[in-house]
Order: C-alpha cells, then sequence, then structure tokens
C-alpha cells in the first residue's frame, strides 16, 4: 500500500513512523521496551529489504530513560534509524518534561532528528460530543508540546535536535501570538528575543496542514527553508498533499526545497 | 512598537504588536494581501476578495471614534466578589479605564458581556442572582453613558428555567443588545440538547449571541508550564463551533446569529479537518460539508489579528464576517488596531469590520 501510493503520488523515499499512540500503553514499561525494539527492527527491515524506498524514525518512550537510551543507542548505531519518532505527550506528560532531559542529553549528542506526531491527549480524548479526538485534539496536542518544549527551556538548552512537528505545527501558527506575549509577561531568560526564534528553528511537515489558509499562516511565523513534505499515510495520501502544494502557489525553488532539499539536509542518507 | 504606563500595581502591561516580533517575510513570498492565492476557491464561495487590494492605510482615528468593539469586557462589583469567592482571578477594571481606553482607541460605543467564567459555579440560585445583577449593572452603564455602551447579558444554560427568565428581562424590559455565552459550561459545549429551549426562545428572537472562551475542566493544568489562556481559550472555541455545527444545532435554529472570539479560536487552520469529518460521518443535515455553517458565523479580531491569523480566517470567510474586538481589559484597542492596520485592508473593508457589520447585526445600539 505504501509503496503503491508513494509511486502514484511521486514519492521517492517515505521516512516511517508509528502510529499514535505508538508503544506506550499505561505505562508499562516491560510492553513499551518490547514493542519499541520490535517494531524498530521490522522498520529497519523494511528500510532494507526496499532500498532507496524507506527511512525509519525509530520509536522510543521518554517516561522509561532506561529503556530509551538503549533503544536510542541500538536504533541509531545497530539499526541505522535516521532518527527518533516522539508522540507529542505520553499521558500528562509533554515533550518540555524536565524528566526527559537525560534522553535530550544523548539525542543532542547525536544532533539527532526527532520527527514528532500527535497522539489524543489524556485530558481530552473524549471532551467534545460527536467530534472525535482527530478533528481538534491532535492538532491542539502539537501545539501544547512545541509549547512546552521552548517556554521550558528544553529546546534552548539541547539545541542540536532538530525538531520535525507534524500537520504545520497543529494550531500553532495560529497561537504564536499568544505565546509571544507569555514571553513578553514572563520574560524567561532563555527566551531573550521571545518564542518565534525557537519556532522558527524547528521544521514542520504538510500532511493535513496544507489548506491555503494553513500554508499561509505557517509562512507567516517560519520561513519556507523550515518546510517539509508529509502525506500521514495510510490516514491521509500523497494526492492529498500535492493537490494543497500545487493550490498554494509555491514557485519552484520552494517546491524543490519542501519537497526533497529539507529533508535530504536533515537525513543526508536519503539522498542515496 | 508603543508600551502603555503602567496605570496601576496590578495593571497588566499591554503591548502593541512591534515589529521586531514579526517574522521576517518567507523568503520569495509575496504577502498575502497581495496575493490573489484563493483565485479558485473564494472565487467559487463567492467570497468578497480582500486580496489584491491596495488600499489608504488605516488611520488611528483618536479624534474621530468610529469603531464598534464586540468584545469588550466589564467586571461589576458583586461579580467580582463572587470570582474572589470561588478563587477565580480577575482583572482589573472601572468603566473610567473602559472610556478612557475607547477614546484613545476610536472606539465609539463597546458592546459589554462577562468575564470568564461567568456566573456558573454548581448552583442555580447563585448564578440567577449573579447574572441579574451583572445584567442590571450592564444596562444602567449603557444608559448612564449614552451611545458609548451596548450589552450581551448573561445567562448560563445549563440553568434552562433561571435562562428563559433573565433572556425576557434582559431583552425586553433592559434592552439587551444580545446575549453573551461562554464556549462550555461544565463540560457542556453550546450544542447540548439540554439548551434547546434556551435555543428556540433566542431563535424568535433573532438573537445574536456573542460566545467567548473560558477554560473546560478538562484542561486547566494539561500543560506545566503553560497557561490555559495560551492554548485552551482558543482551542475551546473551536470544539463549541463544531458542536454547534455537527449537532446541527446551528441549522435547527438558524435565526440565531453567532459571534465567535478571536478569529473562531483554532478553527480557520483545522477546517479541513471538520471537512474530513463530515466525509466520514455523513451527517444528512451537512450536504455540503460544514464550511457553509461556519461561513454563517460572525468572527471578531482581538487576539486574532495576527498575520498568520487573518491570512487562516480569511481562507474560511470574507470581510462580510468579520468584526472588531478589543478583549478589554485583558489586551486593548492598540493591539488589534496594530493588527488591523498592518494588513492593509481597504477603506470599505475596514469600514465593514471596524463599524458596518456591528451595525446591521446590532441595529439598536446607540453609538454616539
Amino acid at each position: 500500500m505504501s509503496l503503491d501510493d508513494m509511486d502514484k503520488s511521486g514519492i521517492a523515499a517515505a521516512v516511517l513512523s508509528l502510529v499514535q499512540p505508538a508503544t506506550w500503553f499505561a505505562d508499562d514499561v516491560p510492553l513499551s521496551r518490547k514493542l519499541g525494539r520490535e517494531c524498530n527492527e521490522y522498520g529497519a527491515k523494511l528500510v532494507r529489504d526496499h532500498p532507496g524506498r524507506f527511512g525509519l524514525f525509530a520509536v522510543i518512550s521518554p517516561p522509561d530513560t532506561e529503556g530509551s537510551l538503549k533503544e536510542i543507542e541500538y536504533a541509531l548505531d545497530t539499526l541505522k534509524a535516521d532518527g527518533i519518532g516522539l508522540m507529542t505527550s505520553y499521558d500528562n506528560k509533554y515533550l518540555g518534561d524536565p524528566s526527559f532531559e537525560p534522553v535530550y542529553a544523548e539525542l543532542n549528542r547525536r544532533k539527532a532528528v526527532v520527527y514528532v506526531h500527535p497522539t489524543t491527549p489524556s485530558c481530552c480524548g473524549a471532551v467534545t460530543a460527536g467530534i472525535p479526538a482527530s478533528t481538534i485534539e491532535y492538532a491542539t496536542d502539537s501545539t501544547r508540546t512545541i509549547g512546552q518544549l521552548v517556554m521550558s527551556g528544553l529546546s534552548v538548552k539541547y539545541p542540536d535536535i532538530r525538531w520535525i512537528f507534524s500537520h504545520s505545527g497543529g494550531t500553532l501558527p495560529f497561537l504564536s501570538g499568544r505565546f509571544v506575549r507569555l514571553a513578553e509577561e514572563r520574560k524567561p531568560a532563555h527566551l531573550p528575543n521571545g518564542p518565534l526564534p525557537e519556532f522558527r528553528k524547528f521544521y514542520y511537515e504538510l500532511a493535513q496542514g496544507n489548506t491555503p489558509g494553513q500554508i499561509a499562516a505557517l509562512l507567516k511565523m517560519v520561513p519556507v527553508s523550515q518546510v517539509l513534505y508529509g502525506t500521514d499515510f495510510p490516514f491521509r495520501d500523497g494526492a492529498e498533499v500535492n493537490a494543497g502544494i500545487a493550490a498554494y502557489g509555491f514557485n519552484p525553488e520552494d517546491i524543490r526545497s519542501i519537497e526533497r532539499d529539507v529533508a535530504f539536509k536533515l537525513i543526508p542518507r536519503l539522498k542515496q | 512598537m508603543t508600551i502603555k504606563r503602567m496605570a496601576g500595581a496590578s495593571q497588566r502591561k499591554f503591548f502593541a504588536n512591534c515589529a521586531c516580533c514579526e517574522p521576517s517575510p518567507a523568503r520569495n513570498s509575496v504577502p498575502l494581501d497581495r496575493r490573489n492565492f484563493l483565485a479558485g476557491g473564494l472565487a467559487a464561495l463567492g467570497l468578497g476578495s480582500t486580496a489584491g487590494i491596495m488600499g489608504a492605510p488605516a488611520v488611528q482615528a483618536q479624534a474621530a471614534r468610529t469603531r464598534i468593539d464586540v468584545h469588550h469586557h466589564f467586571l461589576p462589583p458583586m461579580h467580582r466578589e463572587a470570582l474572589a469567592k470561588h478563587k477565580m482571578g480577575a482583572p482589573k477594571w472601572s468603566v473610567q479605564m473602559s472610556l478612557e481606553e475607547m477614546d484613545k482607541s476610536g472606539i465609539a460605543a463597546s458592546v459589554l458581556s462577562q468575564v470568564q467564567p461567568g456566573t456558573w459555579y454548581g448552583d442555580s440560585a447563585e448564578s440567577r442572582l449573579l447574572s441579574r445583577a451583572i445584567n442590571e449593572y450592564g444596562a444602567k452603564l449603557v444608559q448612564d453613558h449614552p451611545g458609548r455602551f451596548g450589552l450581551f447579558a448573561t445567562i448560563t444554560p445549563l440553568d434552562v428555567e433561571g435562562s428563559l427568565k433573565e433572556i425576557e428581562y434582559a431583552f425586553d424590559t433592559l434592552k439587551c443588545d444580545g446575549l453573551g455565552l461562554l464556549t462550555s459550561y461544565d463540560g457542556k459545549y453550546l450544542g447540548d440538547p439540554s439548551f434547546a429551549p434556551v435555543y428556540d426562545e433566542l431563535n424568535r428572537r433573532k438573537a445574536v449571541i456573542y460566545v467567548h472562551p473560558l477554560t473546560p475542566n478538562c484542561c486547566n493544568n494539561v500543560v506545566p508550564g503553560i497557561p490555559p489562556g495560551s492554548i485552551e481559550y482558543a482551542t475551546d472555541t473551536s470544539r463549541t463551533i463544531a458542536h454547534l455545527v455537527f449537532s446541527g444545532t446551528s441549522q435547527k435554529y438558524p435565526d440565531i446569529r453567532w459571534i465567535f472570539s478571536h478569529s473562531g479560536g483554532t478553527l480557520p487552520f483545522l477546517t479541513q479537518r471538520f471537512i474530513q469529518q463530515q466525509k466520514v460521518q455523513k451527517h444528512a443535515h451537512l450536504p455540503n460539508g460544514p464550511m457553509p455553517e461556519f461561513q454563517k458565523f460572525y468572527y471578531e479580531l482581538a487576539q486574532g489579528n495576527t498575520k498568520a491569523q487573518l491570512s487562516g480566517l480569511f481562507s474560511m470567510v470574507g470581510v462580510s464576517q468579520v468584526l472588531y474586538g478589543t478583549d478589554y481589559p485583558y489586551r486593548d484597542g492598540a493591539e488589534v488596531n496594530d493588527g488591523i492596520a498592518a494588513w492593509n485592508f481597504n477603506a470599505t473593508d475596514l469600514r465593514s469590520i471596524e463599524n458596518e457589520t456591528a451595525r446591521k447585526l446590532l441595529p439598536k445600539l446607540k453609538v454616539a
């Protein structure tokens, strides 16, 4: 299915990641480690079996520090994964959680690429009758986690981690002004110029983030150099994001940047 | 960039949008207001085009008060006391502060509404007393300052009987201009079936309802270090709009005119999600998806006027659905005026947003 959609949609290579909620289930550490390893092995085999078609964002569960550190080593050194895949939250912990620091220290040391996908947050899975979590809550959770990552200082403290956020940042481009004002009020020492410079260091992929309104808003927050191509397959497909990109009217350089060059910069192995 | 003087020890600093905080233009990007990127889509929807029009820059009309502010809070003493009793924060406010702000920001009239989280603390009797007191106080402000204020009266739809009584009193005796509701009450969103009798009456009256967010119970402490105002308000607005539309409520009561705060919260950024939801759920009442309903609503610009927000909003609705609001005293007129000025609306659109659409929605509002 993946290969068919990739061929149909002009996708040379797809960097694979798990579906939410990945491998973290109710604090079950042994399950998380076992499932994580199995999924990463499976992903690595797909990469090997289909040369040049796949990459891998290996799964870890940051609430399990020890397991994560072990899996980072195995995934990046042995499996040659291209980066790490995280969720926006793990129960009530967001990515600015201080308990994740040891994991970030290691990812920072390795200058890892970290791809973040939303999950149904524990606060809000069934908050609005008749409205599934995917409509509002996923995108909101991306915003929560980016906000906490920046306001907590962890993204500044570990500046060599390259963060990719899904869906054009969830709802962040629409709410960036709120964070600007928050920083104006609180004046955190680590954000002397507010949060925007940090937001502008991150990368944002366009799956389910490519309506004209979303792209326009995203590009008011970050330059096109921070934008990546994504499909959200199999939930959505290449045709959808391709149509969104075409409708926006990017110039050819920007299209090449979004669809290839920035990914190559982040993950040079993909060029081969 | 302007920095307001601190008017009191507890006064929050208000910052105008400052150029230093603006992201620099994207590489090769064309300013959105010059781009007609929506030619196909917008034309098909029959929306007015604000793109590609370079009118005269907005003038900060400090001498001339032409704006009508539909998002302007007031805090009567008894409400302040109730908030304190329930350990809720409250902003500094006085009618003098409002009038000075309005004069400074070129606002002719402000339609007043309650501060969140409103009057509901689990007790109908308290809520009824508080709502009545707030509404009486507001009506007196309208009377005492002719042409400067209007009133979105407070009710709590959880209490149907109390709401029906208060609606009658607020409209018929106090002559309020509309109602002010919150995005949710105890986790019930505005499409809740139990609110039906209230909507029956409001629909009969062709009422204007102004909706302001609060932080729902789910989400008061979701993200350590991030106050709920940063994310949860805007999100709750999206939830309640979605609930009104997908439940069929907005269509069942089509004569109610809805105004949502902050450019719709995060709704303009998530339109495709709602379209997708309908594709899956296939509600009979949304044969053309949810967008036609979203496009009937009105959206005011307080804390919704960054370039990113305006880009998103105008990809969803035309200028005709957009209103002026300040969110005073939490924010101020200078902030929304700066955001509007930066967008470079033409004169017609500016008049529409800042004055005429509000006059049309609220014909009985006396404007000085």
